[in-house]
């Protein structure tokens, strides 16, 4: 999924683009192309328009619509929910929970997941560049083990291995005397329960990023490390000054989607002890929107937070595109 | 990159057929025919910790086939999915005709106005008066009943006898003796909880609270306050919450307990007693056979005495407004209640049966893991503030909240004091 993405962003800043500009260029000329000319592009993306529109663009419009409604359960039965303006957001952002709890744990999560993957991917990338290709394929085969690995078992894994009673956390702190003989239960602090929701995902998304990172380190020319070899250059500097300028478009396009990902991530911490709504501390605005919308039946307030989440999401997605298109055209 | 670009596109074509797949089940699984010419019933039932029904569905298809000549057609609903069904039930119309609900989501859909009102069907047919009365108040909603009574559960403590045994130890017969006992049972049997105290499992606490005299929430003028911050609240939860963080009956981890971790400690030796619901020791005793004969059960105790107060959980059925065949229904739900049925479901489901009648054999009995339990019920059965949003007080978790916060070092007053302005928030809410 990911790599398409990136593939039509490379593509489009290099190939595609220029070929419609000149089109219009000489169009004039001819004066209007049929009708069918016109619509055929249209028509060839109809059927997967027609699907889009179907999972993503109704449910948008109803969550919109939604977070503009009161609609609880009378609501429901009575089949006539009431317009309340802009009540819900007002909800969502008076008082300091949103500000002080929802939106840092939100926000900062996401930060340091991104780096963390993104990070942690790219190193696993150069290792695999290394090695030989049986330890590759081993690599790569036991990285795509923890991608695999659907989000409600590898959460109770991590929760099992901080288990406060019996992990093999506890124990081995408990071994090397670092914690006390009743234990410490990691998963009632807002920092320690986030920095086990932090290597739940970070390890969950790396393999993506190792992956997609060491398809597009193939491609890069190994001439360029070759002069720069000869010119005396180190790793570190082959990295930063080769590396990192010639896969941006793929950095740029992982980084995104880990944003995007780390953003709404959802079930990591709602199946963590005290994630689904016991510890007020730890809720991040995809469990608390869950949290009004399903568990109070507050459908309207919850919307109203999940279009608030899309809404931060679609900002910082903007803000990277342009970063990443701007520089496409100065080179 | 080519292969992988392939690979790619072939995921998502996959995943986006999942997930019309996933969308197209949803639908027709939530969906029912309810009203075939008047000869359908559907019937939802709860799916929890009790053991396999099949056989009892049978049976009652096959009474209720040859009472009316309709056909009765069930459907298992988890739990944990239940509210959420009923909600998406009475939005499409399309849900049962008759649906088990949980004794505190009764008033919340009956205020909603998603439930038929019952009242004249019950008096006429005289059932009311054996109906034990925190049942019948759970179904009754601004004066009209909207469900009637199926089942009941209640908890207490379940324990370890071979352990008390072994160390000389007896049941406590009020909150001092219980204190005494924890504090034994951890000198001498370390490797052992003496009594974990979980963080989630807010009627476990109810015990306590209302034992030492305090309420989740008390109403005057059609006016509901939040009551956790009383002096009596405060003491009971100091008391229940110090066996764990005075007394070390409990581990760091059970903060974050559900009630399903008490059972799970217990089974696998970890907890000398839990609190647990009556409908459990089978379960416990399943897992474990060893158990079998070294567990025994114990009302827990009053503060100074006698029985607390215990929360009485259950079930009500009730008729949907978007039922096509109310009188069907009606009778179903009469069978279900009253005679050679509802006894067989209490017997197979480990669960009580909701008339008084029918209670007081179960409290008669030998069992030493039954009539612990229905002396409970019938001496200090107890419901919760039976407002409409008492339902959403459940959602909001106002009470594992406070209990978590309480267990992980927040002061008994300052977490009863949010508690309970939340609860009053709530409670008055539309």
């Amino acid at each position: 999924m990911g790599t398409d993405v990136e593939d039509l962003s490379a593509a489009g800043g290099v190939r595609t683009l220029p070929a419609p500009a000149g089109e219009a260029r000489r169009r004039p000329a001819r004066r209007g192309p049929t009708l069918l000319v016109r619509l055929r592009p249209w028509l060839l993306l109809a059927a997967p328009l027609a699907v889009i529109a179907v999972l993503l663009l109704y449910p948008i419009v109803r969550v919109v619509y939604l977070s503009f409604q009161e609609y609880g359960l009378k609501e429901i039965i009575s089949g006539h929910p009431r317009f309340v303006g802009w009540a819900n957001y007002r909800e969502a952002v008076s008082g300091d929970y949103l500000w002080k709890t929802v939106l840092p744990n939100t926000v900062l999560f996401a930060l340091v997941a991104v780096a963390g993957t993104v990070g942690l991917g790219t190193l696993v990338a150069l290792l695999l560049q290394a090695l030989g290709p049986r330890m590759r394929a081993a690599v790569i085969g036991a990285a795509l083990v923890a991608w695999a690995l659907p989000a409600v078992t590898g959460t109770y894994v991590w929760v099992w291995i901080f288990d406060p009673d019996s992990g093999l956390v506890r124990r081995a702190l408990q071994g090397a005397g670092l914690l006390g003989p009743d234990g410490y239960n990691w998963f009632t602090d807002r920092l320690s329960f986030y920095a086990i929701a932090e290597l739940n995902v970070i390890h969950h998304s790396y393999p993506f990023v190792a992956v997609t990172l060491f398809a597009g380190l193939t491609t890069v020319p190994q001439e360029l490390y070759e002069a720069a070899r000869l010119d005396g250059a180190n790793a570190w500097q082959r990295f930063w000054r080769i590396t990192v300028p010639v896969l941006r478009p793929v950095f740029a396009v992982v980084t995104v989607l880990s944003t995007i990902w780390d953003f709404k991530v959802f079930t990591q911490v709602y199946l963590m002890p005290g994630g689904s709504g016991t510890n007020p501390d730890v809720l991040n605005l995809g469990v608390w929107s869950y949290m009004k919308a399903i568990n109070q039946n507050q459908y309207g307030l919850g919307a109203a937070i999940a279009v608030l989440l899309t809404l931060v999401l679609l900002a910082i997605t903007a803000v990277y595109l342009r970063v990443l298109f701007r520089e496409e055209e100065i080179r | 990159m080519r292969p992988l670009r392939r690979a790619g596109t072939a995921a998502l074509t996959a995943s986006l057929f999942l997930l019309v797949a996933a969308c197209g089940n949803d639908g027709s699984s939530s969906s029912s025919s309810s009203s075939a010419g008047g000869k359908t019933l559907t019937w939802w039932v709860m799916k929890g910790t009790n053991p396999d029904a099949s056989a009892f569905y049978a049976a009652a298809k096959k009474e209720f086939k040859a009472e009316t000549g309709a056909t009765l057609k069930v459907q298992e609903v988890e739990w944990a999915d239940a509210h959420d069904k009923l909600v998406r039930a009475f939005a499409s119309g399309d849900g049962p005709d008759v649906s088990e609900i949980g004794t505190t989501w009764t008033p919340e859909f009956a205020a909603a106005g998603g439930l038929d009102d019952l009242t004249s069907r019950i008096s006429s047919s005289g059932m009311g008066k054996d109906l034990i009365p925190a049942l019948k108040d759970s179904a009754t909603y601004d004066g009209k009943q909207y469900g009637v009574g199926w089942y009941a559960g209640v908890r207490a403590i379940v324990y370890r006898k071979d352990v008390f045994d072994q160390l000389g130890l007896k049941p406590p017969t009020n909150w001092a003796q219980l204190e005494q006992l924890v504090k034994t049972l951890k000198a001498k049997k370390p490797g052992m909880m003496p009594m974990p105290i979980a963080g989630q499992s807010s009627y476990a606490s109810a015990p306590f609270i209302w034992g030492a005299g305090g309420d989740f929430a008390t109403e005057s003028n059609g006016k509901w306050t939040g009551a956790l911050d009383s002096p009596q609240a405060r003491a009971g939860l100091t008391f229940y919450t110090n066996l764990a963080l005075k007394d070390g009956s409990s581990s760091v981890g059970a903060a974050t307990w559900k009630e399903t971790d008490l059972l799970d400690s217990f089974v696998k030796g970890k907890a000398a007693m839990v609190i647990q619901g009556n409908w459990t020791p089978k379960t416990a005793i399943s897992q474990n056979p060893s158990l079998k004969n070294e567990i025994g059960a114990f009302p827990i105790p009053g503060k100074d005495g006698g029985i607390a107060p215990a929360f009485l959980g259950g079930s009500n059925l009730a008729v949907l407004k978007t039922s096509k065949n109310p009188d069907l229904a009606w009778k179903f739900i009469s069978m279900m209640t009253t005679g050679d049925l509802s006894t067989k479901w209490a017997d197979q489901a480990g669960y009580f049966p909701s008339t008084t009648t029918a209670l007081k054999s179960y409290a008669n009995s030998t069992d030493p893991l039954v009539a612990p339990f229905a002396k409970a019920m019938l001496d200090a059965g107890k419901n919760v503030p039976s407002a409409p949003q008492w339902g959403t007080v459940e959602g909001n978790q106002t009470v594992t909240q406070m209990l978590q916060s309480i267990l992980t070092g927040t002061s008994v007053d300052k977490a009863t004091t949010t508690a309970s302005n939340a609860i009053t928030k709530t409670l008055n809410g539309n």
